[in-house]
């Protein structure tokens, strides 16, 4: 009897302990599963020119895919605003939104995106190429996605028909701002800013931030229901999420490639490699940002093959490609759990909104959804994670420039526009190495390769005229090209200089290796060098005194 | 005890930035209430046009035009003191856009000039005599962009596009391309009470919804219409100095006098940009048809197709603003076009060697031209 208790009670004692982890669990995966949905259905129908159900699915499998084949615990997959607003821009010439073709085109871009993604991951070098994306664009772009969810949220935050979709955002912020004030639906805006209170409030305090936004949510969705039954729906002109019956578990379907939509497969090819590079682009920064913030690492090969995988199933499955979505990363992180089982858990819950729970979804106002993004995008905007980046001149303007390329051109060309900056900036780096000039040591520190060998030159020729007996000092430099090792093996030859490597054994042996790779004639020339080469470390000026007796010797 | 303070204080800041920007929200839209119920002053085309067309509040609208035309009573719903008022501003909007005769251009027309860029476009320069051009004895006259007739033909199918256009939409083209400006919401005044202008005039006019009117849109200019001698560029600067340029200026970029707008821009800041259907490149029969129905002013119909095609060839080739969608690289060019080159071509039309060889002017603008 005693043993059962003892038993029971430390049953209860587990229970207690993992409960409230379980209790999270559930909560965060149920907050992904309710910010995922009005931007899925927000996505597919405004943007992509499709169904709602084609980004639900998307929020569904993509995500379920995803948690499954990448081992990163912090991403979350599904439809993504930037791929959504690529789709309608590659198709919108060759058909006409939500008719069969155009949804037959769009599967059909899918699985080429799928496709491409996927030589991405056999050919390593391309895949690495990815990786070119440095943190201050990606945080650049980061700041900019949070300021454009903001702007494009506020005309549905003032229950205002949607203006435009594909032009400069900043002007239609300004104007929609006006219009809200001036000729927004009241009874929206009282929505809005009950449920952006609600979260915004609730975020505060640590122990509620988890149910901050399912409570305001809840708080709007509430406050929609009162005004309905007191003024009536005809009156208050409030728009809901709507119908989402028509939603089954699985939807198959099957990509277009008949002989009549050849044609227009062909003109969108272009367009698929876009859409390939969009959303690997955006996986692999968002993962790498993520991961650091989590502190911790996983291989963006995987992240490039997950996404790959899952793009070439989802055609088949009526759904929109997936990638990693910045916003609702970032709000895994803010609420601080990092786990596969959860974002894989967000999906099983949407999916079972979706199925069983339709009608109480559809009530909830949109408003009350436009609150939300646009509280992600205020979240996304965190001084703390701009400010490393202000201090250093160089990575401030990259970093600069990709916020602003997000705002005036669009994701891709800020990755483009941010990363070119960034490579333009560390080869700058490389190609200016330290050369300074003590005495006759001309000390060399940085790479020799063909891109710095002007500036190494320029110093070396005043040298070798103002001093006798130069010595180069090559101990740090870390890479020699063999442009480099010509260019050294000539001065070596004009017998104008000597060289010392204080480099240790791996260093050196490496150097040797790259020196047996040069020509006879070469090989012949640096002999020369050699002993010196294999020289221990040893006292600057002994080297210079011994360099100097023997420079006299030969003189003789 | 300074964190729990400190967190108050953000809350209360919070809370306060909302709470102000409903009120501010709550203020604006009684302030909009206001002028909705306020009586306007109306410009004086507007007055005319609306008392010839016997606007006024009642149960039934009888319209003495077509009464004059047909000789039949015909009784259609009449309009309350608000529909009025939203007619009433619909055609200040149409008439003046920027608010020049207005005393208060927010109350009579919704300042309406804040979605245009440049201070030449308004919507009487295309939709001329007020959106109903006629002619003496009073006939609409053909291809005139009559705003009656386009909206009984309501939410039309975009010829390019094969997309489906209300009519609230095909204003926002208007707003943004044609005046190089911004789009309003769908649901502003702006747009509403220039439909309800638009739909009076058609139940004035006594027009049939869903037909298609010949005043509407423009008479096109095809190229198969003209002596079949391509579009020639040199031929419509010739024209262009002959005939348009002493209103519209050398440069094409308009003539303002004491702060009203004689002749508006056709090229330069003020026009319309890269994307409105009056370029050459989008659409070459839209700018030919309108010169050859409405330019120049008292000459109307003198010029014949062949020439409205090389004039309307000169002007697309002139520098303009670039459309919203052509990105921000297509509009710094054009920006630098359009700064750059003017004081440029006025230091060479100026310099002594223009007397000398008068060669010197044409070949300085064709430059203008060549650099688009």
């Amino acid at each position: 009897m005693k043993a059962l208790a003892l038993a029971l009670k430390s049953r209860a004692l587990l229970w207690q302990q993992q409960l409230p982890a379980a209790n999270n669990h559930l909560l965060v995966g149920l907050t992904l599963a309710l910010v995922t949905l009005p931007q899925a259905v927000a996505f597919s129908v405004t943007l992509a020119g499709v169904p709602p159900h084609f980004g639900i699915y998307a929020a569904i499998w993509g995500v379920l895919f995803c948690a499954a084949l990448n081992p990163s615990p912090v991403f979350h997959g599904g439809p993504n605003t930037a791929m959504s607003a690529a789709i309608g821009i590659i198709l919108l010439p060759t058909a006409a939104p939500f008719g069969a073709e155009y949804m037959g085109l769009a599967l059909t871009l899918g699985l080429m995106t799928g496709l491409i993604q996927l030589m991405f991951w056999m050919v390593r070098p391309l895949g690495r190429l990815l990786d070119l994306v440095s943190e201050p664009v990606i945080d650049g772009m980061i700041c900019g996605i949070g300021l454009f969810l903001i702007f494009r949220s506020l005309t549905t935050f003032g229950g205002l028909p949607v203006n435009t979709e594909v032009e400069w955002p900043l002007w239609i912020a300004w104007h929609s701002f006006l219009a809200i004030l001036e000729v927004g639906n009241l009874y929206a805006i009282q929505i809005g800013l009950i449920t952006l209170a609600t979260c915004a409030v609730l975020q505060q305090f640590q122990r509620l931030r988890h149910w901050a936004i399912l409570v305001g949510i809840a708080a709007g969705t509430l406050y929609s229901q009162y005004l309905s039954a007191t003024l009536g729906l005809q009156n208050t002109l409030i728009e809901q999420i709507g119908n989402l019956s028509s939603i089954r578990l699985v939807s198959p379907s099957v990509p277009a490639f008949t002989q009549d939509a050849l044609p227009d497969i062909v003109t969108i090819v272009p367009g698929a490699v876009t859409l390939a590079l969009l959303g690997l682009f955006q996986t692999v920064a968002a993962m790498r940002r993520m991961s650091r913030k989590a502190g911790g690492f996983t291989d963006s090969r995987k992240a490039i093959f997950a996404d790959a995988v899952a793009n070439c199933a989802l055609p088949f499955l009526s759904s929109l490609p997936t990638c990693a979505s910045f916003n609702r990363m970032w709000l895994v992180h803010k609420l601080g759990i990092h786990s596969r089982i959860t974002i894989a858990a967000s999906a099983v819950l949407l999916l079972l909104l979706v199925l069983f729970l339709a009608d109480a979804i559809a009530v909830i106002p949109m408003p009350a959804m436009a609150a939300v993004i646009m509280l992600l995008g205020a979240n996304m905007l965190k001084w703390e994670d701009i400010r490393p980046h202000l201090t250093n001149r160089r990575e401030a303007i990259v970093f600069i420039a990709s916020f602003l390329a997000v705002i005036f051109l669009d994701l891709f060309s800020a990755v483009l526009v941010g990363s070119l900056l960034a490579v333009a900036y560390s080869k700058w780096e490389q190609a200016h190495p330290n050369v300074s000039l003590h005495g006759n040591v001309l000390k060399i520190r940085g790479n020799i390769y063909f891109g710095s060998l002007p500036v190494i030159e320029a110093v070396y020729h005043r040298a070798v005229e103002r001093a006798e007996n130069l010595i180069i000092d090559i101990s740090e430099c870390y890479y020699i090209d063999p442009e480099g090792i010509r260019w050294l093996a000539a001065a070596k030859a004009a017998h104008k200089v000597g060289f010392v490597d204080r480099r240790s054994g791996d260093d050196r042996r490496l150097a040797e290796a790259a020196a047996d790779r040069r020509t006879g004639e070469e090989r012949r020339a640096a002999a020369a060098t050699a002993p010196q080469d294999r020289r221990l470390p040893e006292d600057r000026r002994a080297v210079r005194r011994r360099e100097r007796d023997r420079r006299r010797r030969s003189e003789f | 005890m300074a964190k729990p303070a400190a967190k108050l204080a953000k809350i209360a800041l919070l809370l306060f930035v909302l709470g102000s920007f409903y009120l501010v929200a709550v203020h604006r839209h009684a302030e909009r209430d206001a002028v909705r119920s306020t009586p306007v002053a109306l410009t004086p085309d507007c007055v005319q046009k609306l008392d010839r067309y016997g606007l006024a509040v009642g149960r039934l609208y009888e319209s003495p035009y077509a009464f004059e035309r047909t000789g039949l009573h015909k009784s259609l719903r009449g309009y309350t003191e608000e529909d009025v008022r939203a007619i009433q501003r619909g055609c200040n909007i149409v008439d003046d856009t920027h608010g020049r005769l207005a005393q208060d251009p927010y109350r009579d027309r919704w300042n309406a000039k804040r979605f245009i860029r440049g201070s030449h476009a308004t919507c009487n320069n295309c939709h001329q005599g007020v959106g109903d051009k006629q002619d003496a004895a009073g006939n609409r006259m053909k291809g005139s962009l009559h705003l009656g007739a386009s909206w009984v033909m309501g939410d039309m199918y975009d010829r390019f596009t094969g997309l489906l256009l209300p009519y609230e939409l095909r204003q926002m083209q208007c707003y943004i391309n044609a005046s190089n400006g911004y789009k309003p919401n769908i649901a502003d005044d702006v747009i509403r009470d220039v439909t309800a202008y638009s739909r009076f005039l058609s139940a004035a006019l006594d027009m049939t919804i869903a037909t298609h009117y010949e005043e509407q849109g423009i008479d096109e200019v095809t190229a198969s219409a003209t002596h079949k001698q391509g579009d020639d560029y040199v031929r419509g600067e010739l024209l262009y100095k002959q005939k348009c340029m002493h209103c519209h200026g050398p440069q094409a970029i308009g003539l303002e006098a004491d702060g009203r707008v004689v002749a508006p821009a056709l090229a330069g800041p003020n026009a319309w940009n890269m994307q409105s259907r009056n370029n050459f490149y989008f659409v070459s029969t839209v700018l030919a048809g309108f010169i050859c129905r409405n330019m120049p002013k008292g000459q109307e119909n003198t010029l014949d197709n062949q020439e409205c095609r090389d004039i309307a060839y000169y002007i697309s080739n002139l520098p303009r603003p670039a459309g919203d969608r052509q990105g921000p690289v297509v509009a710094l060019q054009q920006q630098l076009l359009m700064r750059a080159l003017p004081p440029l071509l006025r230091l060479t039309e100026s310099s002594p060697s223009k007397s000398a060889a008068p060669a010197a002017e044409t070949r300085a603008q064709p430059v203008l031209g060549h650099a688009e």
